[in-house]
Protein backbone atom coordinates (compact mmCIF):
# COMPACT_ATOMS: atom_id res chain seq x y z
CA UNK A 1 0.00 0.00 0.00
CA UNK A 2 1.70 3.41 -1.17
CA UNK A 3 2.32 6.02 1.21
CA UNK A 4 1.80 3.41 4.12
CA UNK A 5 -1.31 4.94 5.02
CA UNK A 6 -2.47 2.81 8.42
CA UNK A 7 -5.87 1.82 8.91
CA UNK A 8 -6.51 2.94 12.32
CA UNK A 9 -9.74 1.60 13.95
CA UNK A 10 -11.30 3.47 16.41
CA UNK A 11 -12.91 1.78 18.91
CA UNK A 12 -15.15 3.78 22.06
CA UNK A 13 -15.00 2.01 24.85
CA UNK A 14 -18.13 1.88 25.99
CA UNK A 15 -18.51 2.64 30.38
CA UNK A 16 -17.60 -0.25 32.35
CA UNK A 17 -21.44 -1.82 33.49
CA UNK A 18 -20.09 -2.17 37.06
CA UNK A 19 -23.09 -3.54 39.61
CA UNK A 20 -21.45 -3.70 43.28
CA UNK A 21 -23.06 -5.67 45.20
CA UNK A 22 -22.08 -6.77 49.11
CA UNK A 23 -24.15 -9.42 51.61
CA UNK A 24 -23.42 -8.77 55.57
CA UNK A 25 -24.71 -10.16 58.92
CA UNK A 26 -24.25 -7.62 61.50
CA UNK A 27 -26.11 -8.60 64.82
CA UNK A 28 -27.85 -11.11 63.40
CA UNK A 29 -29.52 -9.25 60.59
CA UNK A 30 -28.78 -10.14 56.80
CA UNK A 31 -28.50 -7.02 55.11
CA UNK A 32 -27.48 -6.62 51.17
CA UNK A 33 -26.48 -3.29 49.90
CA UNK A 34 -25.95 -2.73 45.65
CA UNK A 35 -24.27 0.24 44.27
CA UNK A 36 -24.01 1.10 40.36
CA UNK A 37 -20.88 3.49 42.38
CA UNK A 38 -17.86 1.38 43.02
CA UNK A 39 -16.90 3.60 46.09
CA UNK A 40 -19.48 2.67 48.18
CA UNK A 41 -19.78 -0.56 48.11
CA UNK A 42 -15.43 -0.66 48.75
CA UNK A 43 -15.80 1.55 51.63
CA UNK A 44 -18.54 -0.86 53.07
CA UNK A 45 -16.24 -3.90 51.90
CA UNK A 46 -13.33 -2.69 53.53
CA UNK A 47 -15.06 -1.62 57.05
CA UNK A 48 -17.54 -4.62 57.47
CA UNK A 49 -16.06 -7.11 54.80
CA UNK A 50 -15.47 -10.01 58.29
CA UNK A 51 -19.34 -9.29 58.60
CA UNK A 52 -19.73 -10.88 54.58
CA UNK A 53 -22.50 -13.18 54.29
CA UNK A 54 -23.88 -15.08 51.41
CA UNK A 55 -27.48 -15.99 52.56
CA UNK A 56 -30.69 -14.27 52.02
CA UNK A 57 -30.50 -10.83 53.36
CA UNK A 58 -33.45 -9.58 55.22
CA UNK A 59 -33.04 -6.25 54.22
CA UNK A 60 -31.66 -5.09 51.17
CA UNK A 61 -30.49 -1.73 50.28
CA UNK A 62 -30.10 0.39 46.58
CA UNK A 63 -27.33 2.74 47.75
CA UNK A 64 -26.96 5.83 46.13
CA UNK A 65 -24.27 8.17 46.25
CA UNK A 66 -25.18 11.44 47.92
CA UNK A 67 -23.61 14.93 49.28
CA UNK A 68 -24.08 16.64 52.42
CA UNK A 69 -22.55 17.64 56.13
CA UNK A 70 -22.47 15.53 59.20
CA UNK A 71 -24.68 17.94 60.51
CA UNK A 72 -27.26 17.65 61.96
CA UNK A 73 -24.82 14.78 63.53
CA UNK A 74 -27.85 12.63 65.46
CA UNK A 75 -29.60 10.69 63.42
CA UNK A 76 -33.57 11.09 63.52
CA UNK A 77 -35.88 8.10 62.86
CA UNK A 78 -39.35 7.43 62.04
CA UNK A 79 -41.54 4.70 61.81
CA UNK A 80 -44.82 5.16 59.80
CA UNK A 81 -46.49 1.72 59.39
CA UNK A 82 -43.49 -0.59 58.08
CA UNK A 83 -42.20 2.37 56.25
CA UNK A 84 -38.94 3.23 58.49
CA UNK A 85 -36.72 6.51 57.37
CA UNK A 86 -33.47 7.23 59.08
CA UNK A 87 -31.44 10.78 58.25
CA UNK A 88 -28.87 13.00 59.14
CA UNK A 89 -27.00 15.69 57.64
CA UNK A 90 -24.83 13.24 55.55
CA UNK A 91 -27.57 10.38 54.90
CA UNK A 92 -30.92 9.43 54.24
CA UNK A 93 -32.64 5.97 53.88
CA UNK A 94 -36.01 4.63 53.56
CA UNK A 95 -36.64 1.47 54.05
CA UNK A 96 -40.00 -0.88 54.19
CA UNK A 97 -39.70 -3.26 57.12
CA UNK A 98 -42.55 -5.75 55.60
CA UNK A 99 -40.99 -6.36 52.61
CA UNK A 100 -37.15 -5.67 53.44
CA UNK A 101 -36.73 -3.19 50.38
CA UNK A 102 -35.51 0.10 50.88
CA UNK A 103 -32.65 2.36 49.57
CA UNK A 104 -29.61 4.30 51.24
CA UNK A 105 -28.45 7.71 50.02
CA UNK A 106 -25.22 8.39 51.82
CA UNK A 107 -21.87 10.35 51.19
CA UNK A 108 -18.95 7.90 50.10
CA UNK A 109 -17.29 8.24 53.47
CA UNK A 110 -16.76 5.34 56.49
CA UNK A 111 -17.95 8.02 58.72
CA UNK A 112 -21.05 8.13 57.36
CA UNK A 113 -21.90 4.63 56.88
CA UNK A 114 -20.69 3.78 60.32
CA UNK A 115 -23.72 6.11 61.54
CA UNK A 116 -26.13 4.68 59.16
CA UNK A 117 -25.40 1.09 60.47
CA UNK A 118 -25.47 2.23 63.71
CA UNK A 119 -29.24 3.86 63.91
CA UNK A 120 -30.40 0.99 61.72
CA UNK A 121 -28.95 -1.89 63.91
CA UNK A 122 -29.62 -0.19 66.82
CA UNK A 123 -33.26 -0.14 65.68
CA UNK A 124 -33.55 -3.52 64.89
CA UNK A 125 -32.20 -4.92 68.26
CA UNK A 126 -34.51 -3.25 70.32
CA UNK A 127 -37.25 -4.69 68.39
CA UNK A 128 -35.84 -7.83 68.48
CA UNK A 129 -35.70 -7.91 72.63
CA UNK A 130 -32.48 -6.46 72.79
CA UNK A 131 -30.16 -3.59 72.76
CA UNK A 132 -27.11 -1.84 70.98
CA UNK A 133 -24.73 -1.25 74.73
CA UNK A 134 -22.33 1.39 75.42
CA UNK A 135 -20.22 -1.42 76.78
CA UNK A 136 -16.87 -3.72 76.80
CA UNK A 137 -17.42 -7.11 75.75
CA UNK A 138 -15.31 -10.18 76.57
CA UNK A 139 -15.95 -14.11 76.03
CA UNK A 140 -14.89 -16.24 78.91
CA UNK A 141 -15.75 -20.00 78.72
CA UNK A 142 -18.19 -19.65 76.27
CA UNK A 143 -20.29 -16.88 77.60
CA UNK A 144 -20.20 -13.34 76.74
CA UNK A 145 -19.55 -10.97 79.39
CA UNK A 146 -21.10 -7.48 79.24
CA UNK A 147 -19.13 -4.23 81.11
CA UNK A 148 -21.39 -1.57 81.24
CA UNK A 149 -19.83 1.93 80.97
CA UNK A 150 -20.04 5.28 79.96
CA UNK A 151 -17.27 7.31 78.35
CA UNK A 152 -14.40 7.61 80.86
CA UNK A 153 -15.63 4.05 82.88
CA UNK A 154 -12.91 1.86 81.85
CA UNK A 155 -14.61 -0.28 78.61
CA UNK A 156 -10.97 0.30 76.25
CA UNK A 157 -8.54 -0.16 79.39
CA UNK A 158 -10.89 -3.67 80.39
CA UNK A 159 -10.21 -5.20 77.28
CA UNK A 160 -7.03 -4.17 76.51
CA UNK A 161 -6.10 -5.75 79.63
CA UNK A 162 -8.22 -8.72 79.02
CA UNK A 163 -7.02 -9.05 75.16
CA UNK A 164 -3.22 -9.26 76.65
CA UNK A 165 -4.25 -11.66 78.62
CA UNK A 166 -5.71 -13.59 76.42
CA UNK A 167 -9.30 -13.39 76.33
CA UNK A 168 -11.25 -12.88 73.66
CA UNK A 169 -12.98 -9.15 73.40
CA UNK A 170 -16.07 -8.89 71.59
CA UNK A 171 -15.82 -5.33 71.24
CA UNK A 172 -14.46 -2.51 73.44
CA UNK A 173 -17.27 -0.10 72.46
CA UNK A 174 -20.49 -1.30 71.56
CA UNK A 175 -21.69 -4.73 71.86
CA UNK A 176 -25.02 -6.32 70.20
CA UNK A 177 -27.54 -8.05 72.51
CA UNK A 178 -30.31 -10.04 70.81
CA UNK A 179 -33.44 -11.85 72.61
CA UNK A 180 -33.69 -15.10 70.67
CA UNK A 181 -34.85 -18.64 71.20
CA UNK A 182 -35.84 -17.64 75.31
CA UNK A 183 -31.98 -16.56 75.77
CA UNK A 184 -29.51 -13.44 75.57
CA UNK A 185 -26.99 -13.89 73.01
CA UNK A 186 -24.43 -11.35 72.62
CA UNK A 187 -23.10 -11.29 68.67
CA UNK A 188 -19.62 -10.00 67.07
CA UNK A 189 -19.78 -6.25 66.68
CA UNK A 190 -18.14 -4.36 63.62
CA UNK A 191 -18.44 -1.44 66.05
CA UNK A 192 -15.15 -0.85 68.06
CA UNK A 193 -13.43 2.12 69.95
CA UNK A 194 -9.99 2.71 71.04
CA UNK A 195 -8.33 -0.59 70.16
CA UNK A 196 -10.03 -0.15 66.60
CA UNK A 197 -10.54 -3.67 65.46
CA UNK A 198 -12.51 -5.08 63.09
CA UNK A 199 -14.48 -7.81 65.38
CA UNK A 200 -15.51 -10.97 64.12
CA UNK A 201 -18.98 -12.61 63.23
CA UNK A 202 -20.29 -14.66 65.64
CA UNK A 203 -22.69 -15.49 68.91
CA UNK A 204 -22.20 -16.21 72.38
CA UNK A 205 -24.94 -16.61 75.11
CA UNK A 206 -24.79 -14.18 77.64
CA UNK A 207 -22.84 -15.11 80.78
CA UNK A 208 -23.33 -11.73 82.82
CA UNK A 209 -23.89 -8.15 82.78
CA UNK A 210 -21.55 -6.03 85.14
CA UNK A 211 -21.27 -2.57 86.07
CA UNK A 212 -18.01 -0.93 85.40
CA UNK A 213 -15.52 0.81 87.60
CA UNK A 214 -11.86 1.88 88.50
CA UNK A 215 -10.26 1.11 91.54
CA UNK A 216 -7.26 0.02 92.95
CA UNK A 217 -7.85 -3.82 93.89
CA UNK A 218 -10.30 -5.90 91.76
CA UNK A 219 -13.65 -6.56 93.77
CA UNK A 220 -16.90 -8.23 92.36
CA UNK A 221 -20.41 -6.65 94.25
CA UNK A 222 -23.95 -7.60 94.26
CA UNK A 223 -26.19 -4.51 92.05
CA UNK A 224 -29.84 -3.71 92.80
CA UNK A 225 -31.81 -3.93 90.37
CA UNK A 226 -32.64 -0.19 90.51
CA UNK A 227 -29.00 0.86 89.42
CA UNK A 228 -28.43 -2.01 87.28
CA UNK A 229 -31.54 -0.68 85.12
CA UNK A 230 -30.36 2.91 85.57
CA UNK A 231 -26.87 2.29 83.87
CA UNK A 232 -28.39 -0.18 81.48
CA UNK A 233 -30.69 2.66 79.84
CA UNK A 234 -27.76 5.62 79.87
CA UNK A 235 -25.65 2.95 77.84
CA UNK A 236 -28.59 2.29 75.31
CA UNK A 237 -27.38 3.07 72.25
CA UNK A 238 -30.56 4.55 70.67
CA UNK A 239 -31.84 7.13 68.24
CA UNK A 240 -35.25 6.26 67.64
CA UNK A 241 -37.02 9.14 70.10
CA UNK A 242 -40.30 7.36 69.97
CA UNK A 243 -42.90 6.77 73.30
CA UNK A 244 -42.84 2.88 71.43
CA UNK A 245 -39.20 3.03 71.43
CA UNK A 246 -38.86 3.85 75.39
CA UNK A 247 -42.05 1.22 75.88
CA UNK A 248 -39.11 -1.50 74.20
CA UNK A 249 -36.50 -0.30 76.27
CA UNK A 250 -38.30 -0.89 79.62
CA UNK A 251 -39.90 -4.15 78.48
CA UNK A 252 -36.83 -5.55 76.76
CA UNK A 253 -34.58 -4.06 80.49
CA UNK A 254 -37.58 -6.04 82.83
CA UNK A 255 -36.47 -9.50 81.04
CA UNK A 256 -33.01 -8.69 80.72
CA UNK A 257 -33.36 -7.97 84.72
CA UNK A 258 -35.26 -11.34 85.38
CA UNK A 259 -32.72 -13.13 83.20
CA UNK A 260 -29.05 -12.74 84.17
CA UNK A 261 -27.34 -11.58 87.03
CA UNK A 262 -26.09 -7.84 87.16
CA UNK A 263 -23.25 -6.93 89.58
CA UNK A 264 -20.46 -4.55 90.01
CA UNK A 265 -17.22 -5.10 88.97
CA UNK A 266 -14.34 -2.83 90.27
CA UNK A 267 -10.70 -3.81 88.28
CA UNK A 268 -7.37 -2.51 88.82
CA UNK A 269 -5.49 -1.40 85.43
CA UNK A 270 -2.51 -3.08 86.61
CA UNK A 271 -3.40 -6.75 84.83
CA UNK A 272 -6.28 -8.34 83.64
CA UNK A 273 -6.12 -10.56 86.84
CA UNK A 274 -10.32 -9.30 87.31
CA UNK A 275 -11.15 -12.02 84.85
CA UNK A 276 -10.90 -14.38 87.84
CA UNK A 277 -14.08 -12.52 89.21
CA UNK A 278 -15.97 -13.20 86.20
CA UNK A 279 -17.25 -16.30 86.24
CA UNK B 1 -58.64 15.97 89.18
CA UNK B 2 -58.31 16.91 85.62
CA UNK B 3 -54.89 15.83 84.99
CA UNK B 4 -53.81 12.52 83.17
CA UNK B 5 -50.18 11.01 82.09
CA UNK B 6 -49.00 12.58 79.03
CA UNK B 7 -49.06 9.47 76.61
CA UNK B 8 -45.97 9.75 75.00
CA UNK B 9 -44.21 8.71 78.50
CA UNK B 10 -43.07 5.10 79.01
CA UNK B 11 -43.31 3.66 81.81
CA UNK B 12 -43.23 0.10 83.91
CA UNK B 13 -42.58 -1.03 87.67
CA UNK B 14 -38.93 -3.07 87.48
CA UNK B 15 -37.29 -4.10 90.42
CA UNK B 16 -39.89 -2.61 92.97
CA UNK B 17 -39.52 0.74 91.47
CA UNK B 18 -41.48 2.45 88.74
CA UNK B 19 -39.21 3.75 86.28
CA UNK B 20 -40.77 6.48 83.48
CA UNK B 21 -38.65 6.93 80.18
CA UNK B 22 -39.49 10.54 78.21
CA UNK B 23 -37.54 9.06 74.72
CA UNK B 24 -38.12 12.59 73.12
CA UNK B 25 -36.43 14.85 75.96
CA UNK B 26 -33.94 11.62 76.63
CA UNK B 27 -35.15 11.91 80.42
CA UNK B 28 -36.26 9.18 83.05
CA UNK B 29 -37.58 9.10 86.73
CA UNK B 30 -38.00 6.87 88.73
CA UNK B 31 -40.75 6.74 91.73
CA UNK B 32 -40.93 4.62 95.07
CA UNK B 33 -42.87 4.53 97.51
CA UNK B 34 -45.97 6.40 97.85
CA UNK B 35 -44.92 8.34 94.12
CA UNK B 36 -45.57 5.00 93.07
CA UNK B 37 -48.82 4.09 93.55
CA UNK B 38 -50.16 7.66 92.73
CA UNK B 39 -48.52 6.99 89.36
CA UNK B 40 -49.79 3.86 88.99
CA UNK B 41 -53.42 4.94 90.24
CA UNK B 42 -53.30 7.88 87.90
CA UNK B 43 -52.21 5.20 84.97
CA UNK B 44 -55.12 2.88 85.51
CA UNK B 45 -57.64 5.97 85.62
CA UNK B 46 -57.89 5.54 88.80
CA UNK B 47 -59.96 8.98 90.86
CA UNK B 48 -58.09 10.82 93.26
CA UNK B 49 -60.67 9.53 95.96
CA UNK B 50 -59.21 5.92 95.31
CA UNK B 51 -55.82 6.66 94.75
CA UNK B 52 -55.82 8.37 98.55
CA UNK B 53 -58.00 5.53 99.82
CA UNK B 54 -55.25 3.02 98.36
CA UNK B 55 -52.12 5.64 100.18
CA UNK B 56 -54.18 5.15 103.62
CA UNK B 57 -54.11 1.71 103.22
CA UNK B 58 -50.78 0.71 101.96
CA UNK B 59 -49.15 3.36 104.38
CA UNK B 60 -51.72 3.03 107.35
CA UNK B 61 -51.90 7.18 107.36
CA UNK B 62 -54.75 9.86 107.83
CA UNK B 63 -57.15 11.08 105.22
CA UNK B 64 -55.74 14.44 105.51
CA UNK B 65 -51.98 13.01 105.08
CA UNK B 66 -52.42 11.25 102.15
CA UNK B 67 -54.52 13.95 100.56
CA UNK B 68 -51.64 16.34 101.11
CA UNK B 69 -49.29 13.93 99.64
CA UNK B 70 -51.38 13.33 96.66
CA UNK B 71 -51.44 16.54 95.63
CA UNK B 72 -48.36 17.30 96.68
CA UNK B 73 -46.75 14.53 94.23
CA UNK B 74 -49.44 15.87 91.67
CA UNK B 75 -48.21 19.73 91.37
CA UNK B 76 -44.34 18.08 91.49
CA UNK B 77 -45.01 15.65 88.01
CA UNK B 78 -46.72 19.00 86.92
CA UNK B 79 -43.55 20.89 87.09
CA UNK B 80 -41.60 18.03 85.53
CA UNK B 81 -44.18 17.80 82.69
CA UNK B 82 -45.36 14.59 82.71
CA UNK B 83 -48.68 15.44 83.17
CA UNK B 84 -51.89 17.01 80.88
CA UNK B 85 -54.54 18.44 81.15
CA UNK B 86 -57.63 16.66 80.73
Amino acid sequence: MAGGIALRRRVKKAPAAFLGRLGLEIGGFGLNFESDQSGIISILSSRYGKFGAAGKPRFSLKVYGASGSQSPFKPAIVLTGSKLEIGRGDFSSGLDLATGAGSLRAAANEQCLDAFLRSLISFLLLRSGGFMLHSAGLVKNGKAHLFLGKSGAGKSTLSKLAAAAGTEVISDEINLLRFEKGGFRVYGSPFWGEMRADGRPGSWPLGGIHLLGKARENSLSACPGGEALKLLLRCLVNFDKSPQAAELALKNSARLLAAVKFSRLKFSKIDGSFLDLVK
Amino acid sequence: MNVKIKKELAFRRIAGEVFIVDAAKAEMHELNGTAALIWEGLAAGKTEKAIVSAIMSEFEIEEKTARADFADFVKELEKAGLLSSV
